[in-house]
């Protein structure tokens, strides 16, 4: 083991050429994977409500194309994002912006599907009790059925943007400059720490995955404690 | 005549060949790896589900580290790292042609060095997800049917193989061909360290012809045919389950 390979090309591995060139590294994963996990989040919520919605021919065109997107590999559709965006729409597509796309779509597709078994697991009589209140069927989505079935969907949220952190080292074959680019850019430089190199970026991988996973952890035994209390306020307001 | 207008010229057929090609280097290589990680997820989801004091928490952590890295990071480590950890002799031996004759006058090669590598990496990587699947699927078998077998004087043993283990292998089976589907897109990242597989191949076809739609599309076709495939058996599978339950009563 030879830690100052590790020491040596520190801040490249973490924050790339940053000051004077490019955002790079482990920086840059970080970038992409928000980015992306907001994208997908939105996308997703909107998709899996349309999902719940919608009935006939619609409902069956949604369900298609959300299946092609879980059908295929994450590394085609970059391919698809990276070398047509650019032939369709005739501009130029920066390699993160493709990458971006590809990690969103694939991220709401499968969240699409969990915000609607989410929707699904909220029982009938909720809507029933809030339509029979005079809310309009939005009304009812929103401030009765969305609220709860959030809280169910947390898991499903966390795990996809844990798949999304570690998708986001696919932006590698695009030449996008992030953590495993950066990572076998300076492998293939000096040839003699592979072993090295690549654990130390794998503890990055693992920190920044598993430090998600402990602060979702939190977040849902918080929310769980919340509405555990939320029946006794109720009897306090009567 | 439409379809060409629209979309192009067609693949002259050898491009066609090569992805073809691509698409049988995807298989094969999912196969082996489906085969191994489920063997190799199943040890450690009976490791994990075990009381014996160094056995869970060595399986929970090889579960956490390998579902928690990217497979790319993974692939790399042993394709450059691993060459460096083993002994030079090993290595050597490694790259080098073997031929093994099976009679016949056939002749089985020795697999390529990116592949060995591909489908170890793979496996290791697959076989954390599986083990967690099946390890629900043991936990997932309610407590009063293993106390049912035990007051019926069943052994520890004869409780888990003739009890639990059918029972959780049935409500792991959806989760684990998702699982596999899964190995078979996860196979596309094969490609980085140079495994001639279906993604590698339509990028080859793609820089070759400037057809990169046809390239991409026919792929892509390629992958969502396998995946559609897994899923149909599952359908098929679950139905005739359903059908086997309501025949013979419980």
């Amino acid at each position: 083991m030879n830690l100052q390979v590790i020491l040596d090309n520190l801040p490249y591995l973490l924050w790339g050429a940053f000051p004077e060139g490019q955002l790079g590294g482990a920086a840059l994963t970080l970038v992409l994977s928000v980015a992306s996990a907001i994208a997908a989040g939105i996308l997703g919520l909107l998709l899996g409500i349309a999902l719940s919605l919608s009935r006939g021919v619609t409902n069956a065109i949604l369900v298609l194309t959300l299946g092609f997107f879980r059908a295929i590999p994450v590394l085609m559709l970059i391919f698809w994002t990276y070398f047509l965006l650019p032939v369709a729409f005739g501009i130029d597509v920066p390699g993160l912006v493709s990458v971006a796309c590809a990690l969103s779509l694939i991220g709401g597709a499968y969240l699409a599907h969990a915000v609607h078994a989410g929707i699904a697991g909220i029982p009938h009589g909720q809507w029933q009790a809030g339509l029979a209140l005079g809310l309009s069927r939005m009304e009812v989505l929103r401030h009765v059925v969305l609220p709860q079935a959030l809280r169910i969907m947390l898991p499903s949220f966390v795990n996809q943007w844990v798949a999304l952190i570690k998708d986001s080292s696919l932006a590698y074959i695009v030449g996008v400059p992030e953590l495993s680019f950066v990572a076998a850019q300076v492998n293939s430089r000096l040839m003699v720490y592979p072993a090295e190199i690549f654990l130390f970026v794998g503890a990055i991988y693992f920190i920044l995955c598993s430090g998600l996973d402990l602060i979702a952890g939190f977040v849902s035994r918080q929310l769980q404690r919340r509405s555990q209390e939320a029946p006794d306020r109720g009897r306090c307001r009567q | 005549m439409i379809l060409s207008s629209l979309f192009g010229e067609p693949l002259a057929g050898k491009y066609v060949l090569w992805l073809v090609d691509g698409l049988g280097m995807t298989l094969l290589v999912s196969a082996i790896v489906v085969v191994l990680s489920t063997l190799l997820g199943f040890l450690l989801a009976l490791g994990r589900t075990s009381t014996l004091r160094p056995l869970s928490p060595m399986s929970a952590a090889y579960i956490a580290f390998f579902r928690n890295t990217p497979l790319l990071v993974q692939l790399f480590f042993w394709y450059f790292g691993l060459p460096g950890l083993l002994p030079e002799a090993a290595m050597l031996w490694l790259n080098s042609p073997h031929l093994t004759a099976i009679g016949g006058g056939i002749e089985l090669h020795w697999p390529s060095f990116e592949f060995l590598i591909a489908t170890l990496g793979l496996t290791l990587y697959s076989a954390a997800f599986v083990a967690e699947e099946i390890r629900s699927g043991i936990t997932g078998v309610p407590l009063p049917q293993r106390q049912a077998a035990q007051a019926l004087g069943m052994t520890h043993w004869q409780v888990f193989v003739h009890v639990v283990l059918p029972q959780a292998l049935r409500l792991a089976l959806p989760p684990l061909l998702g699982q596999y589907m899964n190995i078979v897109k996860n196979s596309s990242l094969a490609m980085a360290i140079g495994l001639v597989e279906l993604s590698y191949a339509s990028r080859q076809v793609e820089s070759e012809t400037f057809k990169t739609f046809q390239a991409f599309a026919i792929a892509t076709l390629f992958y969502i045919l396998v995946i559609a495939l897994i899923e149909a058996f599952g359908q098929w599978l679950s139905r005739r389950q359903r059908v086997r339950g309501r025949t013979r009563p419980a």
